[in-house]
């Protein structure tokens, strides 16, 4: 099968899988165990009112309409209310409002593994079996099995006691930018927003303090949200140093007399990238399911914090549709990772 | 004992006699090892028949729970059709269930009954007659002991003998080695183990435990050297190398310790904490604890007890400490008073029943699934890539966590036993499946595609043989391996769900509780509550994701060596996300 054949493929599949999730969650939300309207007015809830709210979310209809209802709803992004958590917003406003702390952490919980984990693991594997190597290797196999909560409040900890000159006098509080608390939900306000190419807003300045206090918020969580991904980086990074190293056509670049710095660059780390591609692309799955705790304990109001005190409180709607969301962006992703091995990795297609 | 060692080396079930003729041939070593086993199971019978009495009651409620589905969906069909149509309805899955399981039994057993009486019909109505006769053996069965006592009466009859058993003394128990006493005025101790203080008692325990667990390891070794050496025909097989690479694999070795210290703690939890679990933590209002205030004996209940000796900041039972009522808390007590350790132990039990749960189930339909799809390839396959991609693209975590607040919320029968743990372990079984299937979907496919399956096929065996003869014992070593790594993200998912306060509900122990209930003494002098549990799961982690690679490298050298792809599975599976 030639090499887009089978991207287009795998493009195809996600058609049945996306409704298979869709059918997936529906079943859960209506068929499941927990009874819509008592989820809305109490377990106690009969007679006229519950009859009512019966009526009102459609739970009368056929199944099947329900089901037709349900898909044709959630394929135009039509959400659905929230019941609990933010009674009766539309899910898609939630989204849009939480939204933006959730990706501003995702963005440093890729970029901090990206600029330690790669970088550690290339030394480790450019000097195997040294004493650096190991300790970067065991190092990152320890960093891998720490379980991120836990990270969360030692990390905590250590920067609260840090308040008022700790260590060496570092203080954490008064080091670079002044903030209050060291947990909260970054403001994000330190793009200035303006309309000079007509209705479409354009960032034009930049507060630098601003920036330079939502980034230092979101460090802490950010570390620990990328910490398992960095360690996976850098194992995988060392491995494939390691393969690329010993293989024939490095050999042949150092048998034609070339500069074991242009080796290096020219021949080894370009191509030990490629399998860090889906390990990349793969820290969306930890990066969702990791945002759930870490936003909790370090208090972000982003999408995981809402997505749990939505599955606390019971408000199976709000959770379904972020549900939703979270999946469509992994099936996005897996299509970019397919697209991108597609081009970079001309024998994708080949072998399998 | 000799079919435990068949069934461990995996010796295909004709060579079953051919070994049973070896022994009695040769019986020395084998009577040897033999009287080695039943000296271990002496000394733990008490402990071992609990062991099966827990099990006994774990199988009665599947098959209680597996009995009541089919009239669930009957339920459900009534529901949405006419209401009789719930007893046809069930009555036909029932059966259909049963037959099922008439088929594995027919299946399983060792010789037929449609070779015994020939009349003429073609193997295929013969099997299946035969099959209709096994069913309707059980239905009258299943009839018998639901509808009369009978059912109650050997339930009893089989229980009986366990629950006695279980009540004898162990060498481990805290009848005969007591950490449990007081100081009395002159300065001694008593009520403990020989009078000794009850951090030494506690001690001797807790090395006995140990003691026995590698004692118990190196006698399973033993008698596979035993019959390496004077039963096996051949000199050679290429599982000798498997075993040789992975002793020479420190690393493998590390983990391998650690996870057998793991599984011993949470089989003999009761014995490693120094104070029983019931009295402790369940009802600690029922029970009383004795000890020395002003020079006198008093006595008091132990939940007054323990809301003296919290850890919570401002007053610290450390770790290595007594309290102040002469309780040996060896690591400390939480922010409830509770011994700390009695926590982690059996916080290592709840662990264990969930992982071994969800790696088990999802192992074996992942292994089914893809014995299946390797051997019909076609639509199958397809089908089984969509299912398994949509479980994938739904995020794990998120996953996990809204099926058992679901099925948590709306009080359903499997989220009972352990507060959820067993419907944890069955949420995971169903999210992993998929995970594990892609792992060893490569190396099905390439059995799959050699010769020997050809020419079982030719000779004429039956799909379900050549499966399970030809193509599994390949498949059987890929998932062990990632069954290890995964098991480390299982562990730390439970840990990370409780800690959220879903998942596993107070009572039962877990890991992460403690670490969510110690959150905020982490910088005072209560530090010990949330970071002893939190380096124990990092430990326990390590050493499966150790292990893990340990297999990986003597069962599949080469993958090790080369693909590096094949590394970011077990990297991904392994870590983060909790």
């Amino acid at each position: 099968m030639s090499r887009w054949g089978y991207f287009f493929r795998r493009l195809l599949l996600s058609i049945p899988v996306l409704f298979l999730v869709m059918t997936f969650i529906f079943v859960l939300l209506r068929m499941g165990p927990v009874d819509p309207v008592a989820a809305r007015l109490g377990p106690e809830a009969t007679g006229a009112e519950a009859a009512r709210m019966r009526e009102r979310l459609g739970l009368n209809d056929p199944l099947w309409e329900q089901y037709v209802d349900f898909v044709t709803d959630f394929l135009v992004l039509d959400l659905g209310q929230s019941w609990v958590v933010y009674a009766d917003w539309e899910v898609t406003t939630i989204v849009m409002n939480s939204g933006p702390p959730t990706l501003w952490l995702g963005f440093w919980a890729i970029l901090l593994p990206l600029f330690i984990g790669i970088p550690l693991g290339f030394y480790a594997g450019l000097r195997p079996n040294s004493w650096s190597d190991y300790t970067a290797s065991v190092s990152g196999i320890l960093w891998q099995a720490m379980p991120n909560f836990w990270l969360c409040i030692i990390l905590l900890a250590v920067l609260r006691q840090t308040q008022g000159g700790g260590w060496l006098g570092f203080d954490w509080y008064a080091f670079g930018p002044e903030i209050r608390s060291i947990t909260g939900t970054p403001s994000l306000d330190f793009l200035s927003w303006s309309n000079p190419f007509g209705a479409v807003p354009f960032p034009t300045g930049i507060d630098w303090s601003a920036l330079a206090v939502d980034v230092k918020l979101i460090l802490p969580p950010a570390l620990v949200l990328g910490s398992a991904s960095m360690a996976a980086e850098l194992r995988i990074g060392r491995t494939a140093i390691l393969e690329t190293i010993n293989s024939n056509y490095v050999e042949t670049a150092r048998a034609k007399g070339l500069k074991s710095r242009a080796i290096v660059w020219k021949h080894v780390f370009r191509n030990a990238l490629i399998p860090l591609v889906p390990v990349i692309t793969n820290e969306a799955f930890l990066l969702i399911g990791g945002s759930v705790i870490v936003e909790s304990i370090f208090n972000i109001n982003g999408l995981g914090r809402i997505f749990f005190r939505a599955m606390v409180q019971g408000d199976l709607p709000l959770a379904g549709a972020l549900l939703f969301i979270f999946t469509l962006i992994i099936i996005f992703l897996n299509i970019v990772q397919d697209f991108l091995y597609t081009i970079i990795d001309p024998r994708v297609g080949y072998e399998r | 004992m000799s079919t435990s060692i068949t069934s461990e080396t995996g010796e295909p079930d004709s060579e079953e006699t051919v070994l049973r003729e070896r022994i009695a041939e040769n019986p020395g070593p084998a009577l040897f090892w033999l009287a080695g086993a039943a000296v271990l199971l002496a000394l733990e019978l008490g402990r071992i028949a609990g062991w099966i009495t827990g099990l006994g009651s774990a199988v009665g409620f599947a098959v209680n729970v597996i009995a009541g589905i089919p009239r669930w969906i009957g339920g459900n069909v009534a529901d949405a059709t006419v209401p009789i149509a719930e007893y046809f309805v069930g009555d036909a899955l029932s059966l259909l269930l049963l037959f099922g399981v008439a088929s594995l039994l027919v299946g399983l057993a060792p010789w037929s009954a449609a070779d015994r009486f020939d009349f003429g019909a073609s193997p295929r109505t013969m099997a299946l007659l035969e099959r209709a006769a096994v069913t309707a053996v059980l239905a009258a069965l299943a009839v018998l002991f639901v509808f009369t006592p009978v059912g109650g009466l050997v339930r009893t009859a089989a229980a009986a003998p366990f629950d006695l058993l279980s009540s004898l003394p162990t060498i481990t128990d805290h009848e005969v080695i007591s950490n449990r006493g007081h100081r009395t005025p002159g300065g001694g101790w008593e009520g403990t183990f020989l009078g000794l203080s009850p951090a030494v008692a506690w001690g001797i325990r807790v090395l006995l435990v140990y003691g026995y667990a590698l004692v118990l390891i190196g006698w399973v070794w033993k008698g596979y050297e035993i019959f390496r050496t004077h039963y096996r025909q051949a000199d050679w097989t290429p599982r000798d190398d498997t075993f040789d690479r992975f002793r020479s694999h420190y690393w493998g070795l590390f983990g391998l310790v650690v996870v057998v210290l793991f599984i011993a703690t949470a089989l003999w939890a009761p014995a490693v904490s120094p104070v029983p679990a019931e009295e402790n933590i369940y009802s600690p209002y029922s029970y009383e604890v004795e000890y020395l205030e002003d020079g006198e004996v008093a006595t008091t209940t132990i939940g007054n007890a323990n809301l003296d000796t919290q850890s919570d900041g401002q007053n610290t039972v450390g770790p290595m400490s007594y309290d102040e009522y002469d309780r040996w808390a060896p690591l400390g007590t939480t922010p409830n008073g509770q011994d700390m350790l009695t926590h982690l132990a059996y916080g290592a039990q709840t662990s264990l029943v969930i992982g071994l749960l969800a790696i088990g189930l999802g192992g074996l339909i992942a292994v089914t699934m893809s014995l299946l799809t390797a051997y019909y390839k076609g639509i199958v396959d397809v089908l089984t890539v969509i299912a398994s991609d949509s479980i994938i693209s739904i995020p794990a975590f998120l996953l996990v966590m809204m099926l058992s607040v679901i099925f948590d919320q709306g009080n359903h029968v499997l989220a009972e036993p352990l507060n959820g743990g067993v419907l944890l372990g069955l949420i995971f079984a169903f999210v992993y499946w998929p995970g594990m299937w892609r792992s060893i979907r490569g190396p099905s496919l390439q059995v799959a595609e050699e010769e020997w399956v050809d020419a079982a096929k030719s000779y004429g065996q039956t799909p379900a043989n050549t499966m399970r003869k030809h193509m599994a014992p390949y498949i059987a070593g890929y998932i062990m391996i990632y069954g290890s790594l995964l098991l480390g993200g299982v562990i730390i998912f439970t840990a990370a769900l409780s800690f959220l306060g879903l998942g596993i509900n107070a009572p039962t122990p877990e890991w992460g509780r403690l670490v969510s209930d110690g959150q905020s003494f982490v910088s005072t002098s209560s530090w010990h509550v949330a970071t002893i549990p939190g380096l124990v799961i990092v430990l326990v982690v390590t050493a499966f994701n150790a292990l893990g690679d340990g297999l990986r490298d003597a069962i599949d050298p080469e993958a090790a060596a080369g693909d590096a792809n094949t590394d970011d599975t077990g990297a991904a599976a392994a870590g983060g996300g909790g």
